[in-house]
């Protein structure tokens, strides 16, 4: 069933839209580039980050910002219940979560001022408010200017390891295209569901009846063929399809990279922990893909525009599958002692309205949404800042995306101050403006 | 300041021909206020290195000007007196004459502080330029509102940017000279002569204006091209002449940037530096808005070749530039080469494998030209333009709707079919109204929405001006300002959407049109084109008529530029000017000479687009090997060899399609049909897709990526959809296995195929190792060899 938001454009298209390219990889000169940044002496928290984005605004009130004793129009039917923190109180549909308080930090207080959809997701992953109004711009990919927060950690940090540096599942995220800085920036989209029981990445796994004689034959004749050369493609850009070329076989040959997507290999109580939903397998896949060396993952996990009759679909789908995706990963990577080097943040481009409307929904609200941080250098088991009675804008220091974002690359060991000139020369600052969140180190 | 007198003068005043005399310029010098300076050029009148800093310079009166080692001339005092410029034996005496110091002028903000801010970047976009100031000081970027900024300076800021009463100690002077911490550094150099006019400003009561000192209409750099060697240097010379005709020497106060500072930079005194690495930079310089450029040519030392034979204008304009810097051009393309590039490029299609051998094999020595002419009445010919302008046209299927989609491109092909003057298409496109759904081009206004996106779209694709940065502020390289960008809009405000009653939409063109309204002085801004005088428009006209008489014009200074360009990109991978639609003095051609006689030649031929292009196939310079020289490997933009490109991603379905014999069934579409044909952007491909089929979102050829990715090696090597495509029951492989052809034969047919030329005789071997290794999987060994060339560079490639 495709998700749709209320602005009538579905997800499906908005993310087609926003996929101006779709693969990661890398060229020589951004090879240069990038040892040159490695000399930055930048503290290095995190090693790669995980980003469990809730499309369409989920409704933090219900889940992580309670409000218990405001009016049931507002407080909803959930019940808040301890947690592993003393003091700190969640919904009753995030228990699993609530067992681990202790190892992930709640940002009560993100707050910004754009309500739509398409344009806050420019405006998040971005950093960039966009010059469109929401879903009025369904026609052009949504961030065609501004790089996406995965296309700058691929630019500045790259691969370390067999797979790609920046990776979308399972499709592209709204606003996760490459924008200026070009399609070996963008992500490398499994445009596949983990949850799927025939899930595969396309064009990786091994053709039907080649065996290892003819795909030798084949090495061998390419190779033989590509030595005498009689065209000048041996240098310029027609050589970067060399580089692609040998990453894609590594790829299709390295087991790292193989194992890496053979979710199957999973044990069947590892993937039942994270739940069979396409949040949780691809929370699985994620971690695994991290452990072979991606550098941002960034998940898309539609339906949360839930503006009608919002609590049914939102404790029987939404929550739990939030909940056990969030608390399998977090406890997953803490157990392979993988946590301290790998940032986890869950949210959306938005909350939603603290007041339950007519039709039992909950409509857009970007003044007030928590975030979820884990591992990567944060410290956990925090609860920071808080949000007015009724839960509409926090009552002190709201967290911008500016802010979100400089924190998240300042953990990542980028510095967000640095500038990049897009192709009409205008001076880009990977973030603009924004602090760090201190209170979260 | 300083007024010069002719320099000719001094330049006739020639010593005997068998040496050469030393020239300054300029002749004479005069200095009319306190913060006014000259810069000397000192060279030989021959051909040679610039002496201006080798030069020893002495002031017959220090107490009346001074002079550095650099030759700037600095006033002390009123009165007159000599520069004594001394060269080797010879010496050659600099009348100065010094006034206006002890009454100045005063100084006017706008015209004399602001390029201060600018120079310094103040009001850059990275500083207080930006839309939130810095530290609470904002200026507007590029100081495009000096009233604003002037504002800011005067008024804001609690009054603590200006003291009256101790000009010096002023927040803004301290802070420019870095004498209290400044995030931004020192600025402005202490007690040098920005600082001098900043606090004089400040003495004379900070005025905005001053009556006697006259808006700047024009600079000049000299010189505007210069040849350096290796690692040399220029003294450049910036003159900015006022509206009473009066030329002040504005060196200092310039700001210079260098668009390859690789090959060559500019400091800020105008002092060029050319690096190690032979090419070409152009160093813009820029002053109130105003721009000039110098061209800095460095050849390669030591290259020296043949001229190869002329053609036409084209090779004698790119042998003259190779031969200027250094660069030996590649050799002819052979046949096979040449073949497949020219099928490519005209009709978006590779030549079968019998094309390919019956022009191998043919001894016509015309043949060459032959397949030039029998190319472009290819109906390919048409259906692959119709595809490329619907890109630049913006025929989205979801922007406008199936039924309008079709009609456009229809137009498309029919236009690019009977080979109609490009003029004419210009101006059918600029004027088009009527159904969205009847065959025209109308639909492109319900595509671009609003005044402002009909203009900017349209200067860019016809007049290749991109005016989008003067929709917020002065264009920073350019002398387009918001005036010049809402003015250029209000052509288009008379253009509305109706619904008819067959329920199709379509485009009105009323006579309604009205000028469009400044955003910052709200005030009406009258529809004129760029650079060109206000159009009286008569009762009840379409504004755009208007618009497209200037455009077609024949001394339109951009039209015929940009539609030569366009092709020659097509042709040549590359624009002469680049990007190909970004057109403007501070971005030159890289071959001026070429880029005008190309323009030319198009508006000669009527605009004929098929005789355009037969001119540039037939070149020499089309026809070069793509297989580099030493001298000219690191050649971009030259055009000294070919340069392999990536094809477009339907063009490179359609050849595995028509190669592998099986062909690609586009969902909905009849059997049969090449990508190159289909008009629908959004029909689903994973192989568009992933190959860089633009979604057609703006007027760029850029949205088109083709950029290699690991997607698409991952895709050609190892996708199931290519495979099936190899092993496919009718195609090619297999009829090829089950004939009786032997090994050596079937190498000779998948080659010719897939590349164009017989295998070498190292590839042959290969070939026939591989069969003889597996004598019972002949038809294996067919498919494998099938996919080797479709996954080897010269198969992906343009080469």
């Amino acid at each position: 069933m495709p998700a749709r938001y209320c602005d009538g454009l579905s997800r499906r298209q908005a993310i087609r839209l926003g996929a101006s390219g779709l693969i990661g990889g890398l060229s020589l000169p951004r090879l240069f580039e990038r040892t040159a940044n490695a000399a930055s002496d930048k503290k290095v928290k995190a090693k790669s980050c995980i980003f469990l984005f809730l499309q369409g605004g989920p409704s933090t009130i219900d889940m992580w910002d309670m409000k218990p004793e405001a009016a049931v129009e507002v407080r909803g039917p959930y019940k808040p219940i301890k947690t592993s923190v003393t003091g700190t109180l969640v919904g009753e549909h995030c228990h699993r979560s609530a067992k681990i308080a202790h190892k992930y930090t709640i940002l009560r207080t993100h707050s910004h001022n754009d309500n739509g959809h398409t344009t806050g997701c420019h405006y998040f992953w971005t950093g960039y408010k966009p010059n469109f109004a929401d879903g009025t711009n369904s026609r052009v990919p949504v961030n065609d200017v501004y790089p996406s927060a995965g296309s700058i950690v691929s630019r500045e940090l790259g691969p370390r390891g067999a797979l790609p540096p920046y990776i979308n599942l399972p499709h592209p995220l709204t606003a996760g295209g490459p924008g200026f800085y070009g399609a070996e920036h963008a992500p490398f989209v499994i445009e596949s569901d983990p949850v799927q029981p025939d899930f595969e990445v396309k064009d990786l796994a091994a053709l039907e009846g080649l065996g290892a004689k003819r795909l030798e034959r084949r090495k061998q004749l390419l190779g033989e063929l590509e030595k005498a050369e009689k065209a000048g493609t041996q240098d310029g850009r027609a050589a970067t399809m060399n580089t692609y070329y040998q990453k894609a076989r590594d790829l299709i040959s390295s087991p790292a990279a193989r194992k890496a997507f053979d979710l199957k290999s999973e044990p069947k109580a590892m993937r039942e922990a994270y739940g069979y939903s396409s949040l949780g397998q691809c929370s699985l896949l994620a971690r695994r893909m991290v452990e072979a060396g991606c550098r941002f993952v960034g998940i898309d996990h539609g339906s949360w525009d839930t503006h009608f009759t919002c609590f049914p679909s939102l404790e029987k789908e939404l929550i739990p599958h939030a909940d056990m995706a969030f608390s399998a990963l977090v406890n997953d990577l803490d157990q392979r002692g993988m946590l301290n080097d790998t940032l986890v943040v869950m949210m959306g481009e938005m909350g939603r309205t603290p007041r339950v409307n007519g039709d039992a929904g909950r409509d857009h609200w970007s003044m007030a949404q928590s975030v979820l941080f884990a591992g990567g250098g944060i410290k956990p088991g925090k609860v920071i800042g808080a949000t007015d009675k009724l839960g509409q804008a926090p009552v002190a220091d709201p967290v911008s995306i500016e802010d979100i974002l400089r924190t998240i690359f300042d953990l990542m060991g980028i510095d967000a101050n640095k500038t990049y000139l897009t192709p009409l020369g205008r001076p880009v600052p990977l973030v603009n403006g924004g602090k760090i969140v201190e209170s979260l180190l | 300041m300083f007024r010069t007198l002719s320099p000719l003068l001094v330049l006739l005043a020639v010593g005997a021909p068998a040496h050469a005399a030393v020239v300054v310029k300029p002749a004479t010098v005069v200095l009319d206020n306190p913060e006014s300076s000259q810069q000397l050029l000192v060279a030989n009148d021959k051909p040679g290195p610039d002496l201006t800093r080798a030069a020893k310079y002495t002031s017959a009166n220090p107490a009346v000007a001074t002079v550095d080692a650099t030759g700037l001339v600095i006033p002390k005092g009123e009165g007159k007196t000599e520069i004594v410029v001394a060269q080797g034996a010879e010496s050659v005496r600099v009348p100065v004459e010094v006034r206006g110091l002890l009454k100045p002028t005063p100084i006017s903000f706008e015209h004399q502080i602001l390029p201060i801010l600018t120079k310094a970047s103040c009001n850059s976009g990275g500083c207080h330029g930006k839309a939130e100031g810095q530290n609470g000081f904002k200026l507007s970027v590029f100081g495009f509102d000096p009233q604003a900024d002037y504002q800011a300076l005067v008024m804001e800021g609690r009054g603590r940017r200006l003291f009256a009463s101790a000009p010096d100690a002023s927040l803004f002077v301290t802070k420019a000279t870095g004498r209290v911490p400044h995030g931004g550094g020192r600025k402005v150099e202490p007690a040098g002569i920005r600082h001098k006019r900043l606090t004089r400003w400040i003495t004379e009561g900070a005025q905005y204006e001053s009556a006697a000192v006259k808006p700047v209409v024009a600079i000049e750099v000299e010189p505007a091209n210069r040849v350096l060697a290796l690692k040399g240097n220029q003294q450049l010379q910036v003159t900015a002449i006022d509206s009473a005709g009066v030329r002040r020497c504005i060196t200092t106060e310039a700001e210079y940037e260098s668009n390859a500072t690789t090959i060559a930079g500019a400091d800020g005194r105008g002092w060029v530096h050319a690096a190690d690495i032979p090419g070409e930079a152009a160093i813009l310089v820029r002053y109130m808005g105003h721009v000039a450029t110098c061209r800095v040519t460095v050849p390669q030392p030591g290259v020296t070749f043949a001229r190869p034979a002329e053609v036409n204008f084209i090779d004698k304009h790119v042998w003259d530039k190779l031969a200027l810097l250094g660069i030996a051009p590649s050799e002819l393309a052979d046949d096979a080469m040449f073949l497949r590039r020219v099928y490519l490029d005209t009709i978006g299609t590779l030549p079968t494998a019998e094309e390919a051998r019956a022009f191998l094999s043919s001894k016509e020595s015309t043949k060459r030209a032959k397949l030039i002419d029998a190319l472009l009445e290819r109906p390919e010919y048409a259906d692959y333009w119709a595809m490329k302008w619907s890109d630049i046209l913006r025929v989205d299927r979801d922007a406008i709707n199936a039924a309008g989609a079709v009609a456009m491109t229809r137009w498309l092909r029919k236009s690019f079919a009977q080979n109609k003057p490009f003029d004419q298409m210009a101006r059918e496109v600029l004027t088009a109204q009527g159904s969205t759904t009847a065959e025209g081009p109308a639909a492109f206004y319900k595509v671009l929405g609003t005044p402002e996106v009909m203009s900017r779209s349209i200067s860019q694709v016809f007049l290749g001006v991109r005016i989008e940065c003067a929709q917020c502020h002065h264009h920073p390289s350019e002398k387009w300002g918001q005036d010049d960008y809402f003015a250029l809009a209000g052509f288009f405000s008379g253009v509305s959407r109706k619904n008819l009653p067959t329920g199709a939409e379509a485009i009105f063109a009323g006579p309604t049109g009205t000028d469009l309204l400044h955003p910052r002085t709200k005030k009406p801004v009258p529809a004129k084109a760029l650079g060109a005088p206000v159009p009286t428009f008569a009762p009840g006209t379409d504004r755009r008529r208007v618009l497209a008489d200037w455009v077609t014009a024949a001394d339109n200074p951009f039209f015929s530029i940009a539609a030569a360009n366009r092709v020659w990109a097509h042709y040549f991978g590359r624009g002469l000017v680049e990007p190909l639609d970004d057109i403007r003095a501070t971005n030159p051609a890289s071959n001026e000479p070429l880029m005008r006689d190309l323009a030319k030649h198009l508006r000669d031929s009527k605009y004929d687009m098929k005789a355009f292009t037969r001119t540039l196939l037939n070149s020499r310079v089309y026809q070069l090997s793509s297989r580099t020289t030493p001298s000219n490997a690191k050649d971009e933009q030259n055009f000294s060899h070919a340069v392999p490109r990536a094809m477009p991603a339907e063009v490179l379905l359609d050849a595995i399609s028509q190669t592998t014999g099986a062909p690609e069934k586009f969902n909905g579409w009849p059997e049969g049909v090449r990508a190159i044909q289909v008009w629908d952007n959004r029909m689903p491909s994973y192989f568009l897709k992933i190959f860089g089929r633009p979604v057609r979102a703006s007027v760029c050829e850029c949205e088109r990526s083709n950029e290699p990715s690991m997607a698409q090696a991952l895709h050609l090597m190892n996708s199931t959809e290519i495979t099936a495509k190899i092993a496919a029951r009718a195609g090619v492989a297999r009829k090829l296995a089950d004939s009786k052809k032997t090994p050596a034969e079937i190498a000779d047919e998948l080659f010719l195929a897939t590349i164009a030329r017989f295998p070498t005789e190292a590839e042959r071997a290969a070939v026939l190792r591989a069969f003889d290794g597996a004598a019972d999987a002949r038809r294996e060994v067919v498919e494998d060899l099938l996919w080797s060339l479709l996954n080897k560079r010269e198969f992906v490639y343009n080469h």
